[in-house]
């Protein structure tokens, strides 16, 4: 037999048991229980079947017999629902399910627990033996201990008069905001979504390298000291870039081949000695911009609809409405060369939209990972929760195909630009016309409730100093869509316009010379004046351009004085009056009544301009009032 | 989900079954109505497996086409549970035997009674032609009537009266028993499903009653 060798181990000292001595001297120790080992130990010990009053074990067959059971309660206590304890016990049977399963799962993998046989437990043995096998257990443990805390102490020591940007600190600095690996005798990071749901096919895996060439004796200049850490990203990942989306104007509607390779400015490359969170979260954002614009390309290039898109190079074009376009384009500047930039003018770039982009391709990823709860832990795949209430709530075939409909991140992005050009110009024209006409002040106001695919407004047209009389409000409800503005007037007449911006414009001159009319009345009611006649839809005088002129005709108490208003969008304002006739003969005037003088006469205009007032409804009613007699 | 009508056609003694099926698709169909697919109800029946000879209670689940992540479990005292498709799966594993146990449930054979027909819609009604078969034997016709809009059976009554009888005559004097009860509550797809049991029962009873008939000749 060749001579053994000895054997030398350096471990820490064992107080296990021994199982055996051989002949040679060698002993053979009981193995300690491992960690699997431990578990499986203590978990024989509990007795699931005991210490329930209900039998956790079968709560299927149970709940059959609890159905039964409820069910004659049932007829006795008509208020209690009766499936409360069944949908209970079915409740904690599917956590103990969700439970079962995930244990399974874990073990299968072998990984974190392994199924076991159970070992038995050792036989006692004497006291005193254990008391000096405790006593020496414990003696060995301090004496760890106390040789960590030491060397804790001196670690601190150390770190104090160790340089901060010591390689070792700065990977652990990495660690706590990146996740790496050592592979081989290279240390690799992930910068990419994979963990948070996204399924692109670029990877972004980084490297972390020693930087050698520190330079020594400029620790005390903070700003100039270099990490000893270094990154190095993959090429196709340098540089930074942005998602540029701009909404602009363009005349003729099928201007698509206007589209230009953009070159990217505003975006400063980054030094190559950044620090390296800074390059690490560019480089992140280039991934995510690259996949968002991948993903926009392609659905541009499947999708079916009215309107084409066009992809060209980095850019992708399409039409919300004739004369607006709406382009979205991948900025990214490497750094590397020198550009000049091409295009100097400036570049409407709406943050909003972008924003909302990053925002939609975020739920994307998160729709990927996450779903309803309830459900195991390592489940993958599971459907939503209206999906899983279908069955209980008796969902109809056509509300279950309805759910089935999904929409694509470009489709939602165009919906969202058309609300938004529609908003817009809402305001804008409401702006421009309440500036335009000071008369009747039109008020808007715009409900904070509102979402990126809907708003509303609620105009007011009044005159001021007569807000009091309710009546002579016209106030109008927009609701801004997708695609149209639905309105209600006053009367709740529904009318819908689409997006060009001068229907809005007539809509509220309409209304504004309905506004007129309603003075009138009003004032005449006040003023006790009689209302002779009045006419929403005039047949008489000049045509309008759209809609229809109203008016009225008023006449004094006396009933010597008549005044007739004729108002129309586009033919404006006109007051004339007529007085009684003065030149009726002196021997019909003894017989004839008063009243019979006004069936003479002409109307003459009066000319607003020239009367005091600072709206119409003043100056209606001072002309009212000066030419009112006293009986 | 609006308000449903079941009444059952009566099938005179010297026509069959599918020629009074065909007249009257060929009177909607002159009506105006138009064809939007088929449809079913199907009803199976499990009957409690009680070692102690308490009464044996039965219980039906019921399958509508029209509400198809849905199957309704009915038992005999007149309570429905509305569920997901999954629990016919536990249903069936009830009844399974196992180790030399008895099931819970055992399924009684012979007692499936389907109604299987034509769906047509005529503005907001949707009328359900369908021939009944029980145990793979014609027993009779079933028409369903449903108003979309509302979900109150007495605001909708006069309506749909006027409107079955237009195509079916004065069978629809009085509305379904199940519903006379509850002519002021919101209607939900349980009551259609209670009235077509109680449709089934009928034929089913129609069907022992004229079993023994025949063995006496």
């Amino acid at each position: 037999m060749a001579s053994a060798s000895v054997n030398v181990s350096v471990e820490a000292v064992q107080e296990h048991k021994i199982q055996e001595v051989t002949l040679d001297g060698q002993e053979i120790y009981i193995p300690p229980l491992s960690m699997s080992e431990n578990l499986a130990k203590l978990a024989h010990k509990i007795d699931f079947y005991k210490d329930e009053s209900e039998d956790k074990g079968k709560p299927t067959s149970e709940g059959e017999k609890e159905v039964e059971e409820e069910a004659s309660k049932a007829a006795v206590q008509p208020s209690l629902w009766p499936w409360d304890n069944i949908r209970n016990k079915l409740k904690a049977a599917l956590t103990e399910m969700s439970v079962l399963l995930d244990v399974l799962n874990i073990t299968k993998e072998k990984r974190y627990m392994l199924l076991d046989h159970v070992s038995q437990d050792a036989p006692e043995a004497k006291s005193a033996i254990q008391l000096m096998a405790k006593k020496k257990g414990l003696q060995s443990a301090a004496g760890v201990l106390l040789a960590g805390a030491e060397r804790l102490k001196k670690s601190q020591q150390e770190m104090g008069t160790r340089p901060q940007n010591e390689f070792h600190i700065e990977l652990l600095k990495l660690r706590q905001n990146w996740r790496l690996k050592k592979v081989g005798k290279t240390i690799l990071g992930d910068l990419s979504y994979k963990s948070a749901g996204s399924r692109f096919w670029q990877g972004g895996s980084f490297e972390v390298t020693k930087n050698t060439n520190i330079a020594n004796g400029e620790g005390d200049n903070m700003a100039s000291t270099r990490s000893s850490l270094e990154v190095v990203i993959p090429t196709e990942l340098e540089g930074s870039a942005f998602v540029q989306v701009e909404v602009k104007t363009v005349e003729g509607s099928m201007n698509l081949t206007s589209a230009i390779l953009r070159m990217p400015h505003g975006l400063g490359p980054y030094p190559s000695d950044a620090h390296w969170q800074t390059k690490l979260e560019a480089a992140q954002n280039v991934l995510f911009c690259k996949e968002l614009f991948s993903q926009l390309a392609r659905e541009a290039v499947q999708l079916k609809s009215f309107v084409p898109y066009i992809v060209v190079g980095n850019q992708i074009i399409s039409n919300v409405f004739p004369n607006v376009q709406l382009s979205i384009v991948l900025c990214h500047s490497t750094g590397k060369k020198d550009k000049k930039s091409q295009h100097p003018g400036k570049v409407e770039h709406n943050h909003v939209l972008e924003h909302s982009l990053h925002q939609l391709l975020r739920e994307v990823h998160f729709k990927s990972l996450n779903m309803s709860v309830p459900h195991p832990v390592t489940a993958t795949i599971g459907v939503t929760k209206r999906r899983r209430m279908a069955g209980p709530e008796a969902i109809s075939r056509r509300e279950l195909l309805e759910m089935t409909e999904s929409e694509t991140l470009l489709e939602q992005i165009i919906k969202q630009t058309r609300h938004a050009v529609l908003r817009l110009r809402t305001m804008k024209v409401i702006d421009a016309v309440a500036a335009k006409f000071p008369d009747p002040q039109i008020c808007a106001h715009w409900s904070c409730l509102n979402s990126s695919l809907e708003s509303n407004v609620r105009v007011i047209i009044t005159s001021q100093g007569y807000e009091a009389m309710r009546p002579t409000w016209q106030s109008l409800y927009l609701e801004i869509g997708v695609n149209d503005i639905k309105v209600v007037t006053r009367e709740r007449r529904r009318i819908i316009l689409s997006f060009e911006e001068k229907e809005i414009e007539d809509l509220l001159l309409w209304q504004i010379s309905q506004h007129h009319i309603a003075i009138c009345q009003s004032l005449a009611r006040l003023l006790s004046w009689q209302y002779i006649s009045h006419s929403s839809a005039t047949g008489v005088g000049e045509m309008e351009d759209f809609a229809t002129a109203s008016s009225v005709l008023l006449v004094s108490p006396n009933s010597d004085k008549v005044i007739a208003v004729r108002s129309g969008p586009t033919t404006g304002l006109h007051v004339h009056m007529k007085s009684d006739a003065k030149d009726i003969d002196a021997d019909l005037a003894s017989i004839l009544e008063a009243k019979w003088y006004n069936l003479t006469g002409t109307f003459k205009e009066i000319d607003l301009n020239r009367i005091d007032g600072r709206n119409f409804a003043t100056k209606l009613e001072l002309i009212m009032a000066s030419v009112t007699r006293k009986r | 989900m609006g308000v449903v009508c079941v009444y059952p056609y009566p099938v005179p003694e010297e026509k069959s079954g599918q020629q009074v099926v065909d007249t009257i698709q060929k009177q909607l169909e002159l009506l105006g109505a138009h064809k939007s697919g088929n449809f079913f109800v199907d009803c199976e029946s499990y009957q409690s497996n009680l070692q102690t000879a308490t009464q044996q209670r039965l219980l039906h689940l019921f399958h509508n086409s029209e509400q198809p992540a849905t199957c309704f479990s009915v038992l005999d005292n007149g309570m429905c549970l509305v569920s997901d498709l999954l629990f016919e799966v536990l249903i069936l594993k009830l009844a399974e035997k196992k180790s030399g146990k008895d099931s819970y449930y055992q399924q009684r054979k012979g007692f499936k009674v389907e109604s299987k027909g034509q769906r047509y819609e005529l503005g907001d009604f949707i009328i359900k032609v369908g021939s009944v078969i029980v145990a793979s034997n014609f027993r009779g016709i079933l028409i369903e009537v449903e108003y979309s809009p509302c979900v109150i059976p007495s605001e909708c009554w006069n309506l749909m009266k006027e409107f079955i009888q237009s195509f079916m005559g004065n069978i629809a004097e009085n509305p379904p028993a199940h519903i006379k009860s509850k002519m002021d509550t919101v209607y939900t797809p349980e009551d259609t499903i209670q009235q077509y049991l109680e449709h089934f029962n009928n034929f089913r009873k129609a069907t022992s009653a004229s079993v023994p008939a025949t063995p006496n000749r």
